[in-house]
């Protein structure tokens, strides 16, 4: 599910970043690969800070949707307090539920959209299930900084408009042990975009 | 004939009988262990099958229990309780949940292996640090499930993930193997199982059995396979590992080897049964057989000792068998049938003479003593024994092929004419043929012996050569000749040579004849010691001068003063010395006489003595160096003795004669031919013979008073013996006419009864001295 983009209202805020001295628009390429290098898909990376702390912003619009009886995405990543809809376009019903101490709920089987969306206010990683269909799972990613992507097939995932300056670079994939936080490491951003590489233990 | 039918027959049924057992014994043999080791493998398979049936159980198990277990840990409610992180929680949804599906001990295994909670239902000492161990093992290395031991318990464990939605850890549940189950394994394979933990000491501890009351001394016993004896059975075993890793217990798997062996069991009576049945059958089908094989074989003993024993005449029971013992009994009555026709042809060969068809020797004896012995009382029998004249010479002359043809014509000729029916005609050997002649006598067997010789007669022509053939006939009759057949047939031979020497066609037996009768060989006996005993006499009969009527000579003549027979006359032993040969010996006897007292003799005016010499001294070389040493002895001078030779002892073999004739006359002895114009003599060889001295025989002297023609060949023999310039003396002149007669003929010596007769010694002196005195014309002589 893709976030609903927020140009309207980070547009200015991007044409000004971007008008400003290329300074402060660094971009930051990451191959995520597995052990033997294979590229790793639905990775998640994220750089924190203070500052980014300080600048995180909760996203609009996030959904995660059910149909075909599994999760459509199987990895999302939400600013922390960003609320999440579950739609359920299956025509059985779903019973979605996390016990993941990053957010613990559950919709009792549903169908549409339930009311409420789920409120992440929690930084960590939820996963989720359905409890009459054992195979659907997904990965919220609750993350405190508004600099995160999700890799793609190539495993390559950009984080533009990052202010330069040094970060902890976090990775995560699904396939790391359950429960087991994602992985750390510093990195600074110049002005220009930077590449990196990061090996997940899979 | 008992001992040996059993012995070949028990030896055939117990050899077979042996075999038979032996084959049995081994075959017995090789089926119980065959038996055993099949029932072995048989049990080993069904241990091997039961660890598989027990491993499966287990699975199966497990399987039910992962089932089971799955379902539960898919609760939700159980699964948001693990979730909670909440170990109180935790531990009390997996209690409760361990407790629905019925396990005994529960736990809860996270992401990171580690232990967060346990529940055991009958927690033991140290048990829950072993859970703790075993529970991260199962998880660890996921398989169906794994048996472990807590404590003294063996439980069988499963682990299922709990999923929410991903694995956030393991509920580990432990079930325990009981009773129960090893009752449904025992069930299922029919084996006993025992579970088996290490105890405390040196034997195991037994946890669950399907044997009741087990003594884990005896199950820790059987390690290494193989039998074991458990509650006084016999059992194998096999050993299983009861749960991964050292925790050392063990499912024992066990088989009574008894049980698996029971049907076999059976199997092997009715093979026994079996075996003494066949063993009973083939005894009594042996001994059977043996007999029909040993009664036919005794039966042909007896025949073949029949047969040894001569008996031809049974034949031999063959039977209906159309086998090798009905082949056999055939074969001996051809066997029988042969050799009794060949003991027929060997007796006609033994009996019969081949050359001329005749019965031969021995058949001829047989039959003449067969007749001897069927004759009956004052019966009587003859043989008649004859051989042809000089068949040697005809042998040597026209050759041995011809002399069998003679034979045989000769056979020929007997049987068609010779003989009557009942007269049994055999060639005894050579040319000596015999015939038996039943009831004949002496006179019957001499006609019968002329007819034969008459028929002999008529020349026999083989070959375009004719042949004369005559013989000479022996008789022999019985009772009185002889009383046996080989007794009748060596009289009847003696016979036959004495009509052959005395040239008679025909000659009954004659004890006198026979030089080997017991008579004659007495007398011989007794001749030799008239001898030693000096019962022989020499006597003279005086020889005179005819002419002047003086005493010029004496005749040396023999006489025998036996003891017993008183005075035996000549003729019967000197005939009989001469025949035997005796004679030489009396010859030198009386010349050694002769030459002991010829100078009493010469005293007494004898000019010489005269000495008869036989025909056998006359072909015996030695003579003269004999007489010449006895004369040598007493100092006597040969031409004092005059050796008087008969004219027939020189015909016999002149040329032998001849030579010793001149060896005396070289000696110096007067030789003189006695009984002159009797013998066979030539003149031509009379002349060439070197005498002296002719002497006329006394027939022809006695008769020549009377008879003419005698006194003309007296006359003709004095002028030849003059002529021949030999001397000539006259024999036998019994009176004083012949005495004058022989005067006028100018005969030179006589010696005769009218002068005297023979003297001993010891009166020869006196009548010398009585003679000198007067001529015999004036006196009669004494008789």
């Amino acid at each position: 599910m893709k976030p609903r983009p927020v140009w309207p209202a980070v547009l200015p805020l991007v044409a000004a970043c971007t008008l400003a001295p290329a300074a402060f628009a660094a971009s930051l390429d990451v191959v995520l690969q597995g052990r033997d290098g294979k590229p790793l898909a639905e990775a998640v990376v994220f750089l924190e800070s203070r500052e980014a702390r300080t600048a995180v912003k909760p996203a609009q619009g996030v959904e995660i949707e059910q149909a075909d009886k599994r999760f459509t995405q199987r990895v999302t990543v939400v600013p922390i307090g960003t609320a999440v809809q579950f739609p359920n376009r299956d025509k059985v019903r779903h019973h979605v539920y996390s016990f993941s101490p990053a957010k613990t709920f559950e919709l009792k089987l549903y169908q549409g959209t339930p009311a409420n969306p789920v409120v992440f206010d929690k930084a960590g990683i939820a996963v989720l299930g359905c409890n009459i269909h054992d195979q659907m799972v997904a990965w919220v990613v609750v993350v405190e900084t508004p600099y995160h992507a999700r890799s793609g097939a190539n495993g390559r995932a950009r984080l533009d408009d990052v202010p330069p300056g040094s970060y902890r670079l976090r990775s995560w994939h699904p396939d790391l042990a359950p429960g087991s936080p994602a992985l750390d490491q510093e990195i600074t951003l110049g002005a220009q975009t930077t590449s990196t590489t990061v090996r997940l233990p899979l | 004939m008992k001992p040996s039918r059993q012995r070949l027959s028990t030896r055939i049924v117990t050899l077979f009988l042996g075999l038979l057992l032996l084959v049995q014994l081994a075959g017995f043999a090789a089926i119980r262990a065959s038996i055993a080791s099949n029932a072995r493998a048989t049990l080993s398979q069904e241990l091997a099958v039961g660890e598989r049936v027990w491993r499966r159980v287990l699975e199966q198990k497990s399987q039910s229990l992962v089932q089971g277990s799955s379902l539960l840990a898919q609760d939700f409610g159980f699964r948001s309780a693990v979730a909670s992180a909440d170990i109180d929680t935790l531990a009390s949804a997996l209690e409760n949940h361990g407790a629905r599906i019925g396990a005994d001990v529960s736990a809860f295994v996270d992401t990171s292996l580690q232990v967060l909670t346990t529940h055991d239902a009958n927690p033991g000492r140290g048990s829950e640090e072993a859970l703790r161990q075993l529970a991260r093992e199962l998880v660890s290395q996921p398989r169906g499930s794994q048996v472990g031991l807590l404590g003294q318990r063996a439980l069988q464990f499963v682990a299922v993930p709990i999923k929410a939605p991903v694995t956030i850890g393991w509920m580990v549940l432990g079930f325990s193997l009981d009773q129960a189950l090893v009752d449904d394994m025992r069930a299922l394979s029919g084996l006993h199982v025992a579970l088996l933990a290490p105890g405390e000491g040196r034997h195991s501890q037994l946890l669950v059995s399907t044997i009741p009351g087990l003594d884990t001394a005896e199950l820790d016993a059987a390690r290494g396979g193989d039998d074991v004896s458990i509650g006084g059975e016999s059992m194998v075993v096999r050993r299983v590992a009861l749960a991964s890793g050292s925790s050392g217990a063990n499912v024992l798997l066990l088989r009574s080897v008894d049980e698996a062996l029971a049907p076999y069991r059976q199997l092997q009576l009715t093979l026994l049964l079996i075996t003494a049945i066949g063993v009973l059958v083939f005894a009594l089908g042996s001994v059977v057989t043996a007999r029909h094989v040993t009664t036919p074989l005794s039966a042909l003993v007896q025949a073949a000792e029949r047969l040894g024993r001569g008996d031809y005449g049974r034949p031999v029971e063959a039977g209906p068998a159309k086998d090798e013992i009905g082949d056999l009994a055939r074969a001996f009555d051809h066997m029988r049938v042969s050799i009794a026709a060949q003991a027929t042809e060997i007796r006609e060969l033994a009996y019969r003479d081949r050359l001329t068809g005749l019965p031969n020797r021995a058949a001829f004896r047989d039959t003449l003593q067969a007749a001897i012995d069927a004759a009956p009382q004052g019966g009587r029998l003859a043989v008649l024994m004859f051989d042809l004249d000089r068949f040697k010479h005809v042998n040597d002359a026209l050759g041995y092929a011809f002399g069998d043809k003679l034979l045989q014509a000769v056979a020929e000729r007997l049987h068609s004419d010779g003989v009557r029916g009942g007269d049994v005609v055999a060639r005894l050997s050579g040319d000596e043929f015999a015939v038996l002649l039943p009831g004949a006598d002496t006179a019957r067997a001499e006609q019968i012996a002329m007819r034969i010789a008459s028929t002999l007669e008529q020349p026999l022509v083989l070959e375009d050569q004719a042949v004369d053939v005559r013989a000479g006939f022996g008789i022999a009759c019985w009772p009185q000749h002889a009383l046996d057949a080989d007794a009748l047939l060596s009289r009847a031979e003696v016979a036959m040579y004495a009509a052959k020497r005395k040239t008679v066609p025909a000659l009954a037996y004659d004890p006198a004849l026979d030089s080997a009768s017991p008579e004659t060989l007495s007398l011989l006996s007794e001749l030799r010691r008239a001898i030693e005993h000096d019962e022989l006499r020499m006597y003279l009969q005086p020889k005179f001068a005819i002419g002047s009527g003086t005493l010029v000579g004496a005749e040396a003549l023999l006489r025998w003063h036996h003891p017993v027979r008183g005075l035996v006359p000549p003729l019967q032993f000197i005939p009989f010395a001469e025949q035997t040969g005796f004679v030489r010996q009396l010859t030198l006897w009386i010349f050694e006489q002769v030459a002991r007292h010829w100078p009493a003799l010469e005293r007494a005016g004898l000019q010489r003595v005269s000495v008869n010499l036989s025909t056998r001294d006359l072909l015996d070389h030695e003579l003269p160096r004999r007489l010449e040493a006895i004369l040598s002895t007493h100092g006597v001078k040969a031409a004092s003795i005059c050796l008087e030779i008969t004219e027939s002892a020189i015909m016999d073999e002149p040329q032998r004669a001849l030579t010793v004739l001149d060896a005396l006359a070289a000696a110096g002895f007067k030789l003189s031919i006695d009984d002159f114009g009797t013998g066979y003599s030539s003149l031509a060889y009379l002349k060439r013979l070197p005498v002296h001295e002719l002497k006329i025989d006394k027939s022809f002297v006695m008769a020549m008073e009377h008879d003419a023609d005698d006194a003309k060949i007296v006359r003709s023999t004095v002028d030849l013996a003059h002529n021949l310039g030999l001397t000539v003396v006259a024999e036998g002149i019994e009176n004083a006419v012949v005495w004058g007669l022989l005067h006028d003929l100018h005969c030179d010596e006589g010696q005769g009864y009218h002068m005297s007769r023979p003297l001993p010694l010891a009166d020869l002196a006196a009548f010398a001295e009585r003679w000198v005195a007067g001529q015999p014309s004036s006196e009669a002589a004494p008789a």
